[in-house]
């Protein structure tokens, strides 16, 4: 089988497996396994509204246009639910990233959560801040994790790409007493995120979230999709396997 | 109402066609017009995402002149890098003119300076990453001891004892590099199939200009 001929299936299989569990669950209630970080993701934003204190949000270096475009618009996905809850709050949450590209992404996020919520009004473009600059930047995570402890966040939910700079965030997370949820699409950051934190999403948990949060027919096929594609590929390796080893 | 249904219109199908074009160029022959479309998307794309970065310049001027006139807290530290990042563009205009002279003539001093003090600053930030790393994996036992807690927590030790230039860990170094060279790796590739799958069912979610950023 070549390259193209691979993609082409592999699409295939995403995009029927996406329809048809989109069309599964508008008909029968699809039960999702549990994952204790989006357990947390709604008590995150409940608390905040109520104890009136800020959430800190990154997307690390995620970029828009780049390999980790998919984990910024996910990311940004996720955010947006999150979003839409805090917007009622006079205590706006905060988004910090490290690619310049992410940026236009990340306020038009907060800004279509607050019209949602008809507070347009309340919106800033500064509620997303940007420090430079990009993959493993060290000076970005010092920096965003000092803007979150300043502004006396509750809570820091780390999703899309990071490196070993996440350890920054965990670090200031616990010196702060803030809950802390983090992701990376990144094996050196996924271990990082794992070590810290006490709800981390693993690998392609991200990529179910707005399963999770939203419970949209399509965003439910996404996940169905993802499972279907995942046990293909088991079944790819397996017999690959056997058939080498017979 | 209209004018903003209009431009969510607009972004999808924009979002859409590009997608496609990607997609087909990808699977094209080199030479195809396919290709050569996709080669003139991407090269937009480049130029895009080079305007941003002054985007993301303005953002930092503006975050941190507000948190320095609303007196919030750290307002000292957004003052120095407002101070800084004037700086270092008069410096690199200076640069540019070749306003120089006598020893300095010819030279480039914005990189100079950026070069003393970004690396300067990175290292020692890289230096505290292995403290919080040890710290959190102490935390890690203290917050639950189970199987894979404890699993964790002895690779570390295995790995940052196996890299001890000691003879009498040599089988340390052994089991470490066994420990990369296997489960690591394994562990690695699994976490990043994942990520490839869930990076496709999304895609094709976009491609369907259906992600709610194109939409809403």
């Amino acid at each position: 089988m070549t390259d193209s001929e691979l993609i082409i299936s592999l699409l295939t299989i995403a995009f029927s497996a996406t329809l048809i569990g989109a069309v599964i669950a508008r008909r029968v209630p699809v039960r999702l396994r549990r994952i204790p970080a989006y357990d947390a993701m709604p008590e995150i934003a409940a608390d905040a509204v109520e104890s009136g204190h800020r959430v800190h949000f990154s997307l690390g270096s995620s970029a828009v246009g780049e390999q980790s475009t998919i984990s910024a618009l996910t990311s940004s996905e996720v955010v947006y639910q999150l979003a839409d809850r805090l917007a009622i709050s006079p205590h706006p949450p905060l988004v910090t990233l490290s690619h310049p590209a992410t940026l236009p992404l990340a306020q038009d996020t907060l800004r279509r959560a607050y019209e949602a919520r008809l507070r347009a009004e309340a919106f800033r473009t500064t509620q997303a801040a940007w420090y430079p600059l990009g993959m493993r930047s060290l000076a970005f995570a010092a920096g965003a994790a000092a803007h979150s402890a300043d502004i006396d966040a509750a809570s820091s939910v780390l999703l899309g790409r990071f490196g070993t700079e996440l350890a920054f965030f965990g670090e200031n997370a616990v010196r702060h007493d803030q809950v802390f949820v983090a992701h990376s699409d990144n094996p050196s950051g996924q271990a990082v995120a794992y070590a810290q934190s006490e709800t981390p999403l693993l690998g392609e948990e991200l990529y179910a979230g707005p399963a999770y949060l939203s419970r949209r027919p399509l965003h439910l096929g996404t996940a169905v999709a993802m499972d279907v594609l995942r046990w293909t590929v088991i079944m790819a390796i397996l017999f690959t396997a056997l058939q080498a080893a017979l | 109402m209209r004018r903003h249904r209009l431009l969510n219109v607009l972004a999808t199908a924009t979002a859409m066609i590009a997608g496609i074009v990607m997609l087909a160029g990808l699977l094209s022959d080199p030479g195809s017009d396919w290709r050569t479309l996709s080669a003139l998307v991407l090269r937009l794309v480049a130029v895009t995402i080079a305007i941003t970065v002054l985007i993301g310049i303005l953002n930092l001027l503006g975050v941190h002149l507000g948190r320095f006139v609303r007196a919030e807290r750290g307002w000292p530290y957004s003052v120095v890098i407002l101070l800084v990042a004037v700086g270092v563009i008069v410096l690199r205009i200076l640069d540019r003119a070749e306003i120089w002279s006598g020893a300095l003539e010819g030279e480039q001093l914005s990189p100079r300076v950026f070069e003393a003090v970004q690396v300067s600053i990175e290292s020692a930030l890289a230096a505290l990453v292995v403290f919080f790393l040890v710290f959190a994996a102490a935390r890690l036992m203290r917050r639950s001891v189970s199987v894979w807690n404890v699993l964790f927590t002895a690779a570390v030790v295995v790995a940052l004892l196996g890299w001890l230039p000691v003879r009498e860990l040599d089988v340390l170094a052994d089991v470490r590099e066994w420990i990369v060279r296997v489960p690591v790796s394994a562990g690695a590739r699994g976490i990043l199939l994942g990520v490839a799958l869930g990076t496709v069912t999304v895609g094709v979610r976009v491609l369907l200009g259906q992600d709610r950023s194109l939409r809403d």
